[in-house]
This record gives C-alpha cells, structure tokens and sequence, in this order.
C-alpha cells in the first residue's frame, strides 16, 4: 500500500512539475480511523499528501464533471467505469484527463467495522496485510480484510481500471463473473416481502440527499425531487415518499449505473440503498448485456436504437 | 439521589404511564432517539445518538395547521403539540444545544409556538458522558462530558448506579414524584471521581476564529475548503442546532395542511430566487454560510457559537469533511491580498 | 404567548387586473372580511406580507397599497412561481391566505422635514407607490419636503399604475419622471434608462433620502450618479429581495450576513448594506 502510495506521489509530482495538468484529484489521509478523505493537489509540492490504502472509498468521478483545464485523478476499477460512462455523456472530456489508474481489490466497509464492534469506538487500526487489528479503549478485534470488505467489492469484477493513462501497481486477478446472487434472493421473495423489506429499510432515510450526490452519475441540473411545477415528490421523509424518491432514482439510473456503491457508501443511515441500484443493473445486463462504462466502445444501452429492433415502436411503418 | 441500574426499565415504564418518553433506542450499530412503549427498549450503550434529538421538539417534518376553505372565509385549525414529555438520556450537548435554539425560535418580535410550546412541556433527563468520543470536542465550544446545563436532571454513570443530580426546580420535582433514593457519601464520591477522570481528548482551537470570521467574507480560503463538499445535507440534517426549515402545503382540492420540513442551506434551492438569481451560486458560497452562520452569525445576534461539538457532522460526512480542519483552515488562512 | 404568527388571514380577492402590456404582471386587490380582521393588519409603506394560495404554499410580496387607503391591500406579482402562478389564475372572489404585516419599513419618521427622491425600475415599484401614496396624503404631505419620482420600464406598457402616474403628473407638489428605454411612437415622456435620467434629473442631497428599488443592474449603475449627487449612504435608502419562507427570521434562508431581510428589513439604508456580505 505504502508503495503504491509512493508511485501516485510521484506521478502527481511529475505531472504538476511538467505543467501536464493543473490538478490531481486523489485521496488524502482522513480524520478518522479506516477513512481516507478527496484530495485536491495542486502544487508538486503536496503531492506528499496523497495516499493509498483500503479506505479509498469514495468514487472521485464525481469531482470530474465539466471541469476546467487538465486534470488528472487517481482512479480505482470503479471510479473508471464512472469516469468513461460520463465521458459517453460528455460531461467529461477524455483530452482534458490524465487518468492514474491504481487496481483495486476492495474497499472497507465502515459500517461492518461498526457492527463488529457492536457500537464501541475505533480509534486505530493496525495493518497486518491480510487481517487488520481494529483497536479501541480496552479491546483488540482481529478481523479478515476480506469480511470487511464492502459488499460492491465483493462482487465488483472490474478492480483494475477500464481506462487509463498510466497504470500504478499490478492489476487484480479476474474473478468469476458477477451472478447477482444477492438479486436473486431478493427476486425470490413475494411482491408483499420485497414491499416490507425496502419499506423498512427506506423508513430510515433522513432526505440528506448524500446518495444522489455521492452518485457520480446523478447530475441533472434540476432533481426531480427538487421540482415545484409540478411537486412529484414531498419533501418530508415519508416512507412512501422515500420509496419513489429511489425508485425514481434508480429508473434514472438505468443503464448508467456503473454499481460502484458511491450511494450505499454515502448513507449515513446505513440504507441498503445498493440491493435496489443492482437489481436494474441486472436487468440491463440481462435485457441488452450492457454494462455501464466498461469499455470506451459499447454505447450505451437506453442512447442507442436500431432500425431492426425487436420491437416496433421506435419504426414507423 | 441514586437510582440502580437495574431500576432504570421499570422507572421508564413508570414514566411513560405519565409522559411521552424518548430514549436512546438501538438501531443496528448505531442509536436514535425514538419515543418508547416499554422501559425495556431504552440503551444508553452507544455513545451517542446518530441524529440529535432536537427533532423532537422541531420534528424534521410537521403539520403546523389544516384548513379548509369555503366561499365565505377559511377555517384554520392550528396544530400544536403540547402533550408532557420527557427525553431520558439526552447529552450535555444536545442538552445545551436546546438552549441555542431556545434564542431562533423567539426572537424580539415573534414566538414560536410550536417549538416553544413543546420545550415548555418537555423534561430533559441528561446522562453524562463517561468516555467521550474521539470525534466529541465539546469543551472547546463552551459545554463539556458533565455540564448539566439545559438540563432538568443529570445522570452520572458509576458503574452499578446511576447517582443523580438535580438541575432544576422541574427536575426535583421529578425526582420527587419518582421517590429517588438519597446518595450516600460513597455514592457521590464515586459520581466525582468518574466525571474527574471523564476526557475530551480533542481541542480545537477558537481563540481568535470570530475575529477572523467578521474580516474573511472575500478571503480566498473559501475557494478551497468547500472543494470536496459534496452538498448534501448529511451535517445539517445531524447537527443539533441546525434549524433551517421550508413550509409547504399539501392539500386536496379546498382541504389541506400547511407542513414544515427540514431544510439545508447545503442545498441549491435553499436560497433560489423565484426570477432564477441565487445570491448563493454554488458550494464556495453555501459553505461558507454553514461556517459563518454558525461561528459568526449566530454570535453577533445571540452572543454564542451555534456549535456544541458534538462531532456528528464528522462522523455522517460522505466525504470526511471535518469541521475541526476547516476552523484549522480559516485559522491559518492568510487575508486575499487586495 | 403571542398569537402564532405561522395563522394566515382569510381575505377576498376581489380585484385580478393586469397590469402590464405582456401579462406578466398582475394587480390583486384583496379584502378583509370583516373590520377586525381589519385593525390586526396594522402595516406601513415598505413592509410586505406572505400571500397564500391554500393548495400551493405562501410566497413573500411587498405591499403595494397604502395604509391611508382603507379596507383592502394591494400587490403587483409578476408570474414567475406557483404562488405567483396560481394567483395569476384566481377567479375574483376566491379566498386566500394573508400572513403579516412582516418586515420594518420605509423610515417615515427620520425622512421628516427632508426632501424625498424616489427611483423605481421596472415592476419594483409596488412598495415605492405605497411610499408615494402615503406621503401624498394631504394629512401627511406637509411632513415632507419636495417628493420627486423617477420611474422607468423598458416600454410605457410596461408601466404599473398608469392611471395614477397621469394623475401625479398633474399634481404641482410631485415632480414625476417617467421614462422608457427606447423611444417608442406616441412616448411623449423621457428616453433613457434609470441611471442617465437620474444624472439629468441630477436630484439634490441637500437635506434628501433617495429611495430606491429595481433590478440588480439598475442599482448597480445608479449608485454612482446618487453618489456624485452628493448623496452619501446614509441617505440611501434601499429595498432588498431574498427567498423568505417563514417571514419571522426564523427559518434561515433570507439571512445577508447576520441581518435577516424578513425581520430585520426589507429596507436597510446604503450604509448598512456596506457592512454587510453581498448576497443578495
């Protein structure tokens, strides 16, 4: 890790020295344990300040649209998948981006940390490669890397970036393909179950709106929760309001989900808000067997027509 | 006074015969703040609560008033709750927190009726905080793990008990009516010694912050520390003396309600003006609201800091955008040169 | 405690005139119900109240009516919101919603004795008509010193108050300006905008408020002429707009720096304004 944290320093160092970019947006040592924090360097000077580590979190795409001048990022797998699907919307421009891919095998999920300690305070965390000792006032909680992991990552096949200008580290092993197992548990339960399970989760939602704007693919101007003419949603944190807040979000999302969990990740109500984003990306797949933003080529599944579609309604006869 | 641990479900359950109680109410990892059937679901393991308990006084969503409307006039039932509660467990911030609302919600020309009415009938059980968090930093913003200030009753954990103290006339009454037993001197020696030994590791510095705030409005500093921000309203919507809110009607033909909902000034549309102009364009300027409002604003008009150091906002933060280094930030930044 | 202040008043609209030549801007005349719904209405020039449309929320408009005309209140509302739009389409006769008075208001008492300029752009001229109404009052008229009134939109149809503009035209103890930005046929009035007619005019500070209300840029550019006048910012006296929901300085949206503009103005002088951030 430490390593790899050396290798973003000096590209970042070389690229703001050589006058390549103006910014390089990366991860910088958080304030709490297991969490690292954006960071914006722009002189070569605090290229020190970046870091690499399991605690990487956040998908930095977000910070890349519509930006001035040439900016580089520091990219895992999914931060990628964001980065071309945004590009296909231009609302990046693939000239103005210099792209430090870093391979990727998973991210921590604070949350589990949280439950294992059962509400105790964390305060340290030492790094034993594949353990890490989870340290606080009187206890010391040795827990797998793997079982910490957030759940995305577990079944996030694209680790190594989709795209990039330079490669720091050596790329993940492939992994079985996804088989959405988790949407199909979901899929198995009846109408009425599935209604209860997200009605409870959804009654936690305090409309912080950190899920949409954590989402490196929500960007509209104006959110449909946000619209006066007319009011399609209210504004007070109704259970039933919550559900359409999501599932509007999700329809919007279909086809452009690139399933990095920036949404789960953000809630601070800990809302399973990722078991509802795959079970589109699994309809998508299965309906057009489209990703989101793996490749530059695929277009994009809901931006694209032809003249012998299966259907009728796009041809007039 | 004293009360065993092992007494305090069923003190609740006596409680809540009389008043609506609200507790601290475990939920996965975390706790919140819920108003209980049963002594039994009250914990005070967690150190503290994920969201404030101020939305019990100024709930993140409420009726203000239904009306109906005829031909001749309208009729408008105003909505205001005044049942008798009691919030058990509530910290020395949030406690403190209250009485920082307690100056919005009344100002020289206005009352409140809805927050006002509800504070008047609500008792406030405080719990002191034996092992601040890492992310707590309340004794820099003038309360600390044992200041009963706010509140009607505080609770010191020793361990097996807890010993009580009474902060105020509504808070003897109380124990009265509870029939609390008296301390003994081991008791309250044990209740010293544990709020002696109670820490807050974290200090921050804001000796000279309101200064700099009353001269830095067009400083560059702001066009750096909102940069990661992502707007959303995961600080306000935990902060305890957040108070901003919207109203809105919702209404079916000629019958319908007038509600008030949380609202952020972390939001776009917080300040929008109808013609399309924002005297707030973009997160630079909504950051830079959150922090003068709270270490300038509220000081100039009400002569305190609109923070108790709680530490939520930094634990919710998506992005880990820490108060504690912003203040750092704006204390170090230089003046834009003119 | 106090009444609640979050309690609309029922009253009638009994008048939707429009205004301006492209509709844009309508006139609502509303009624009390009754006389004691009347006297707890008590307002002045300059404050405004929260009108609301039961069904669609309440919006903040300043008053246009004087309080020397009895029995009803007056705003001018341009289209632009779902308050604003729903009163648009009220039928006469609807009932609607009246929170206030809310604000402070023009400072009558300290303009005593002195000479008054008053510089109106576009459809920002509702509370100024109020000011001017006031002050013409004979009752009220002798307090004041000379009353000039510069008012512009960018074509004479959209003027407000026509009617009464011809009226005061007539009148020996109102000086009015009118003008239009580009000249148009049968304009017998000024040409120009507000900033060049304000330096014509050339109003004197000698003993003088200058009142003045419009869009950002109109402001923006007239400041400059009232300052070679030699008014200084504490005889300048300004109205400001911000989103407002609850009107009481309560809700925290209206906030310039520490001032709230719904309970601590609308009207704040020149120099107020200088201490304060420009977020408005």
């Amino acid at each position: 890790m430490q390593k790899l944290a050396a290798a973003i320093q000096d590209a970042a160092k070389k690229l703001l020295d050589d006058q390549k970019v103006d910014l390089v947006v990366g991860f910088a040592r958080g304030s709490l344990p297991l969490r690292s924090t954006p960071g914006f360097i722009r002189k070569s000077c605090d290229a020190g300040k970046l870091t690499w580590d399991y605690s990487c979190e956040n998908n930095l795409a977000n910070y890349l649209r519509k930006r001035e001048g040439k900016v580089a990022v520091v990219a895992k797998g999914c931060d990628t998948r964001a980065i071309v699907a945004l590009i296909k919307e231009n609302q990046i421009n693939r000239d103005n981006l210099y792209i430090i891919g870093v391979p990727c095998s998973g991210m921590i999920d604070r949350n589990k940390a949280d439950e294992l300690l059962d509400g105790k305070e964390l305060l340290e965390v030492e790094d034993k490669g594949d353990t890490l000792v989870l340290k606080g006032k009187g206890f010391a909680v040795e827990a797998k890397l793997a079982d910490l992991c957030h759940d995305t990552c577990k079944t996030c096949c694209y680790g190594t970036p989709v795209v990039y200008d330079m490669l720091i580290g050596e790329p993940v092993p492939a992994k079985a393909e996804d088989n959405f197992d988790d949407v199909r548990a979901f899929e198995a339960k009846s109408p009425a179950e599935r209604k209860k399970m997200l009605a409870e989760d959804l009654s936690k939602c305090i409309r912080c709106y950190a899920c949409r704007n954590a989402c490196p693919m929500c960007y509209c101007p104006e959110c449909f929760v946000d619209c006066s003419t007319p009011v399609w949603i209210e504004k007070a944190p109704d259970t039933a309001d919550n559900m359409l807040f999501q599932s509007v979000r999700v329809l919007h999302l279909a086809g452009r989900c690139v399933d990095c969990g920036a949404c789960d990740r953000a809630c601070p109500m800990g809302i399973n808000l990722r078991g509802i984003t795959r079970k589109m990306v699994k309809e998508v797949k299965e309906l057009f067997g489209y990703e989101a933003g793996v490749n530059m080529e695929d277009k994009p599944a809901l931006n694209e027509f032809t003249a012998d579609d299966p259907q009728p309604f796009l041809v007039k006869e | 006074m004293i009360i065993s641990k092992s007494a305090i479900s069923g003190l609740l359950d006596k409680l809540i015969a009389e008043y609506q109680v609200y507790a601290p109410v475990k939920e996965g990892a975390y706790s919140l703040f819920k108003q209980i059937k049963s002594g039994s679901e009250a914990d005070f393991s967690n150190k503290n609560s994920k969201i404030p308990p101020k939305g019990i006084l100024f709930p993140q969503s409420e009726k203000l008033f239904s009306y109906s409307v005829t031909p001749e006039g309208a009729r408008v039932d105003e909505c205001v709750d005044s049942a008798q509660k009691v919030i058990f467990g509530v910290r020395p911030c949030d406690a403190k927190s209250l009485l920082l609302l307690d100056n919005v919600f009344k100002n020289d020309k206005y009352e409140d009726p809805y927050y006002l009415t509800r504070r008047a009938n609500t008792i406030l059980v405080g719990m002191g905080c034996n092992d601040p968090a890492a992310t707590c930093f309340c004794t820099s913003m003038n309360t600390g793990p044992f200041d009963s200030t706010g509140m009607d009753l505080l609770l010191v954990d020793t361990g097996d008990n807890y010993v009580v103290e009474a902060v105020s006339d509504k808070g003897r009454e109380l124990a009265a009516k509870l029939g609390l037993a008296a301390a003994g001197d081991a008791d309250n020696a044990a209740a010293a010694k544990v709020k002696e030994a109670a820490e807050v590791a974290c200090q921050v510095t804001t000796e000279g912050l309101k200064a700099k705030l009353d001269g830095n409005f067009y400083d560059e500093i702001w066009d750096r520390v909102h940069e990661k921000c992502l707007g959303c309203g995961s600080c306000t919507y935990s902060c305890p003396t957040c108070h901003c809110f919207d109203i809105v009607d919702d209404a079916v033909d000629c019958n319908g309600c007038r509600i008030r909902n949380w609202d952020s000034c972390m939001y776009p549309l917080f300040t929008l003006h109808g013609s399309g102009h924002n005297p707030r364009t973009g997160g630079k300027e909504r950051m830079r609201q959150r922090v003068m409002h709270k270490f300038k604003y509220f000081v100039d008009n009400f002569n305190a800091t609109a923070c108790v150091g709680c530490g939520r906002c930094i634990k919710n933060c998506p992005v880990n955008l820490d108060i504690r280094e912003v203040l750092a930030d704006i204390l170090g930044s230089e003046a834009r040169d003119k | 405690m106090q009444r609640n202040p979050y309690l609309p008043l029922p009253m009638k609209l009994v008048k939707n005139f429009t205004e301006t030549e492209d509709k844009l801007i309508h006139t609502f005349t509303f009624e009390y119900l009754s006389e004691e719904d009347e006297k707890s209405f008590p307002y002045m020039p300059g404050q405004f109240a929260e009108i609301c449309v039961f069904g669609k929320g309440e919006a903040p408009f300043g008053i246009a009516s004087s309080p020397t005309e009895p029995g009803h209140l007056k705003f001018s509302v341009a289209k632009v919101g779902v308050v604003s739009t729903a009163l648009h389409m009220m039928e006469e006769g609807t009932i609607v919603g009246m929170r206030g008075p809310l604000g402070n208001y023009y400072p009558l008492e300290q303009m005593k004795g002195k000479n008054v300029v008053i510089i109106g752009g576009g459809f920002a001229f509702t509370t100024l008509r109020s000011l001017a109404t006031y002050m013409l009052k004979p009752e009220h008229r002798g307090d004041y010193g000379n009353l000039t009134v510069i008012y512009g939109a960018r074509n004479p149809g959209l003027l407000l108050y026509k009617e009464e503009l011809a009226e005061w035209d007539k009148r020996s103890d109102i000086d009015l300006v009118c003008t239009i930005d580009r000249p148009v046929e049968g304009w017998s009035g000024r040409v120009g905008f507000i900033p060049n007619v304000t330096k014509e005019v050339s109003p004197s500070s000698d003993n003088a408020v200058a009142i003045i209300c419009g869009p950002p840029v109109m402001i923006k550019f007239t400041m400059p002429v009232l300052e070679e006048c030699g008014f200084k910012p504490e005889q300048v006296i300004m109205s400001l707009e911000n989103r407002m929901k609850c009107g009481i300085g309560m809700c925290g949206r209206c906030n310039v720096g520490s001032k709230y503009v719904c309970k601590d103005g609308p009207v704040f002088t020149r120099a107020e304004l200088n201490q304060l951030p420009n977020e408005y």
